[in-house]
């Protein structure tokens, strides 16, 4: 049971390192590519460096965001597994520790039957 | 219950949880307003339905222990309450995670929130009170004690409906959820509640070989003297 709820908060452990890894999909080249598409269709006179740096901050906030977002959740789910397996391993601990005992008292036992036959 | 039964629905709730992670990260759409964080959602208002089940069985295994007197009861009642208050454990911890994102504040004293603290804190005295009492008396009085902190749970479930509260919703206030949202904490739901019956019939394993334990110890102590 304790390997199993080890493993679980391992892979959970993991899963939320790397989804808050995540790098952003859009990248500047791509925003580059799309701004200079964007201005050239537009009918309007428009500033391709300004609107591409707007796009670019717009999506730094969007990124910044969704980190805050992510670590948030998963700081909560971490703490979730966290209760749990450190419950788990708490019943493990007093399972060896009842075990132990059980063990004596069956050394003790047959010490006092010996006793009594002899 | 036999050790294959106790294998079988340890392998069904691990497969639940299995699931209910993957709908919850994989399937279920980001909501509107909370986005990534509501998802906390699935486990937090899951855990808190289960801390309902896990305390009420410890105030039902306490009203029979207090008319039948069997130790078998107490057992199941303080491995209901031990369980219960570790699910009310991830209930506060996941709680202000969410409070902080939402509400900007990790704690915040209104109803439903200090009423769950009051439960939580009871239910540790509640486990004061059996370490602190000799085994005869202890199942009487922590039964007792059972049953008067379980009046705290409508307390908390009915706490938004007794007192305005600024950040919960009202209970029976209608929310819109979309089915995919619905499905997965349906099935989180069931995945904690699995966990909560399989974690109990293992403490309740336990407990039954510590008392054996116990009374076979003061035997053969009877026998040396």
């Amino acid at each position: 049971m304790r390997i199993f709820v080890l493993a679980g908060f391992i892979v959970v452990l993991g899963l939320c390192f790397f989804a808050t890894q995540i790098p952003v999909s859009i990248t500047s080249d791509k925003v580059e590519e799309a701004v200079s598409d964007a201005v050239s269709e537009s009918e309007l006179p428009v500033d391709g460096d300004i609107v591409e740096q707007v796009v670019l901050r717009s999506l730094e906030i969007l990124d910044a965001g969704q980190r805050r977002r992510l670590t948030y959740l998963f700081g909560a789910y971490i703490i979730i597994w966290l209760v749990f397996m450190l419950y788990v391993l708490r019943l493990e601990q007093q399972q060896r520790l009842l075990n132990q005992r059980l063990t004596q008292l069956e050394i003790i036992s047959d010490v006092q039957e010996t006793d009594q036959e002899q | 219950m036999g050790n294959l039964t106790t294998k079988i629905i340890g392998v069904i709730t691990a497969l639940l949880i299995f699931i209910s992670l993957y709908l919850i990260f994989g399937y279920a759409p980001i909501e509107d307003t909370m986005f990534e964080v509501q998802k906390i959602f699935y486990y937090h208002v899951s855990a808190a339905l289960t801390v309902y089940l896990a305390f009420g069985l410890n105030c039902v295994f306490s009203v029979k222990y207090l008319i039948q007197r069997k130790p078998n009861d107490d057992l199941l009642a303080s491995a209901a309450a031990e369980l219960g208050l570790i699910f009310c454990t991830i209930v506060l911890l996941s709680g202000p995670i969410w409070a902080r994102y939402a509400w900007n504040t990790w704690w915040n004293w209104e109803p439903r929130l200090t009423s769950t603290l009051v439960l939580w804190l009871m239910y540790v005295g509640y486990f004061i009170l059996r370490s602190a009492l000799e085994s005869d008396r202890r199942s009487v009085y922590s039964a007792v004690l059972g049953v008067i902190a379980f009046l705290d749970v409508p307390i908390v479930h009915f706490a938004t409906k007794f007192w305005e509260s600024e950040v919960h919703p009202e209970r029976g206030a209608k929310f819109d959820i979309e089915l995919p949202m619905l499905y997965t904490w349906m099935v989180a739901l069931l995945a904690l509640i699995m966990l909560f019956v399989y974690l109990l019939i293992v403490r309740y394993g336990m407990k039954k070989a510590q008392m054996r334990y116990e009374v076979i110890q003061q035997k053969h102590l009877r026998e040396a003297a």
